[in-house]
């Protein structure tokens, strides 16, 4: 368990954390999801203390993470950059690290393997890909068999094989009943590992919930038509100016602002044949992209991209 | 693949002996470690070999005060302490630079033990490295130092300080090192202070010719401390100030305490930035 109580931290005249507050339970996989620059990474480091809070305080498993006398075994933590020293050897980091909690080196093989690392084990950790630093990141998280797991971005850099390993492992592992805090910026996988979201902008929290009831409060964000006669009916349905249609295909076309039953009833007030018509459930990423529309800190400059951050005005997926 | 609680894997508290064979664990694991004190070690038995033979031709005219064996045979100290200074430095600074030092923090959230076992892993190295290049010296020089006059005589006082007076400077000048480089946190900044002070700024201070600058060079870290390894007719075959203010265990207490002062500095901060 993870708690977060009014955690503020600056950097120079920048609050980059801003007096969060937020738990993560046990047994469940939460998702830590925010734009760049957020301050995900720093409330994690915070967390594990290696970066100090201004203000407020965050404890692990009940007490604050430099108070446990065997911290490995309570938290296993995967930061966003570097830990390794590159002219080491995979085991041998490993091992250093073990040694500090008296674990044996037949754990190290363990969580080695259990990477998938071990024909690299013995090689520069500096000479390792992206994916392999990861998965040594990993390892080391995993190594003192931990109740709670903090991960910053564990699938970047992984190959397919990876992403669905690290998504079995993480629910597998909360399945045991342990703590696991994950951020990710690919909300797809987000979508598939956790069952709870913490979202956070510009050092807030501005959602801590379900991911179901986040995903659901986006709502049905438009509804798919499918008819030969695709003018027509866009004609008669934008003499209502709430409503928005945009054309994603020869024969489809996505309205924004009104119901199925009153589209239905435009088509038959008009005279055009449907073959298709189906809401459309708003993805997480819609979800997020809402929730977080108003706090990205740096947007890109296209206007296309711009569009996106604002889904209620653009195109649907 | 399988999940992380196949076995139940026995974790047991951090203690300073566990953070002890941790940091060892890391000096051993690290190629360049061992090139540094390959290094560190060869420049005993060159210097003493080649000075104590160099000496062999001119024995005979050279005055008795001259001639004492130890200088010779530890005359590798001097380019030994900047290897063993510089390994000092970077086994600090590296973990800065390459971020292991995340790991090391998490592992050891309370820090200043990990400092402290690391402080101690570089000493002890420091100290061996020095007993072995003492021994390694004496043992090239062994042939020549009969033909060049000069003997090794550890029933001597003077001779048993000036041979094991250079594992003790090593330890100790390594503990000022490290304790410069925990501060600066820079591989560059650490090995440039250290370097600096004792080819630029304790030289300074000794060969300006004011006498109250040569009373503080009198005090800096390697003129004290090489107060140990001073010859009391020849000198030091490392310092620039030949002052004789301080005896050679005074001497050597002036450089544990800028050893200390550094390391109280470098722990106050570990305690204070973050990581
Ligand atoms: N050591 C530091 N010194 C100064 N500013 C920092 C430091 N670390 C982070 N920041 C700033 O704090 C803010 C939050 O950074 P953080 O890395 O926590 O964001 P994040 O949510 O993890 O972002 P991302 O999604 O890009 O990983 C950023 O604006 C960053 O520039
Ligand atoms: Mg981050």
């Amino acid at each position: 368990m993870i708690e977060a109580h009014r955690l503020t931290k600056r950097y120079g005249p920048r609050t980059v954390v801003d007096g969060m507050t937020f738990t993560v339970q046990p047994g469940r996989v939460t998702g830590f999801l925010g734009p760049n620059g957020a301050g995900k990474s720093t409330t994690m480091r915070m967390t594990v203390g290696l970066d100090r809070p201004h203000g407020g305080t965050v404890t692990v498993n009940g007490a604050p993470y430099a108070r446990h006398r065997a911290p490995l075994a309570e938290v296993g933590v995967l930061l966003d950059a570097k830990a390794v020293h590159p002219g080491r050897s995979a085991r041998a980091h490993l091992r250093a690290l073990a040694a500090t909690h008296g674990i044996s080196n037949a754990r190290v093989d363990e969580v080695i393997d259990l990477a998938g690392l071990t024909s690299v084990a013995h090689q520069r950790a500096g000479r390792f890909s992206l994916g392999m630093g990861q998965r040594l990141g990993i390892a080391a998280a995993l190594l003192g068999d931990p109740a709670t797991l903090i991960l910053d971005e564990p699938v970047n850099g992984l190959d397919p094989e990876g992403v669905l390993w690290v998504r079995t492992l993480l629910r597998s592992l909360a399945a045991e009943g342990r703590t696991v805090f994950l951020s990710s910026h690919l909300m797809s996988e987000m979508a598939l590992t956790a069952d709870h979201l913490v979202v956070v902008g510009r050092g807030r929290v501005v959602a801590d919930a379900p991911v179901a009831d986040i995903v659901a409060r986006a709502g049905t964000s438009a509804v798919r038509v499918r008819t030969p006669e695709t003018a027509r009916l866009a004609d008669a349905l934008t003499r209502d100016p709430a409503l928005r249609v945009v054309s994603t295909a020869a024969d489809t076309l996505e309205v924004s602002g009104a119901d199925a039953p009153t589209i239905a009833a435009a088509a038959a007030g008009a005279g055009v044949v449907l073959h298709e018509l189906a809401p459309v459930q708003a993805s997480l990423e819609d979800a997020y992209l809402q929730l977080t529309g108003g706090e990205v800190e740096y947007r890109a400059a296209a206007p296309d991209a711009t569009a996106h951050a604002r889904p209620t005005s653009g195109a649907h997926r | 693949m399988t999940t992380a609680a196949v076995t139940r894997t026995t974790v047991q508290p951090v203690t300073f002996r566990r953070l002890v064979t941790s940091e060892h664990v890391k000096m051993r694991s690290l190629r360049s470690t061992w090139w540094a004190l390959a290094v560190a070690v060869a420049f005993f038995p060159l210097f003493s070999a080649m000075r104590t033979s160099s000496m062999v031709a001119v024995a005979a005219d050279a005055s008795p005060e001259y001639l004492v064996g130890p200088v010779y045979v530890t005359s590798g100290l001097a380019l030994a302490q900047l290897v063993l200074c510089g390994l000092a430095v970077v086994t600090i600074t590296a973990e800065y630079r390459t971020g292991q030092v995340r790991s090391t923090l998490t592992a050891a959230p309370t820090r200043l033990p990990a400092l402290g076992a690391k402080l101690l892993v570089v000493v002890v190295t420091a100290l061996a490295t020095g007993l072995v290049g003492v021994l390694v010296g004496w043992a090239a020089a062994a042939p020549t130092l009969g033909a060049a006059r000069m003997t090794v005589d550890l029933t001597q006082a003077e001779h048993l300080r000036l041979m094991f007076g250079v594992p003790l400077y090593l330890a100790a000048i390594t503990a000022f090192a490290f304790g410069v480089g925990a501060i600066l946190r820079s591989s560059a900044a650490g090995i440039a202070s250290v370097l600096g002070l004792v080819f630029v700024v304790e030289p300074a201070f000794s060969y300006v010719p004011w006498a109250p600058l040569q009373q503080i060079a009198t005090y800096l870290p390697t003129a004290a401390g090489s107060r140990l390894i001073s010859s009391d007719t020849m000198g030091s075959v490392i310092a620039g100030s030949q002052s004789t203010t301080l005896s050679a265990w005074q001497g050597y207490g002036v450089l544990l305490a800028w050893a200390a002062a550094a390391l109280l500095v470098a722990a106050v901060l570990l305690r204070r930035r973050d990581a």
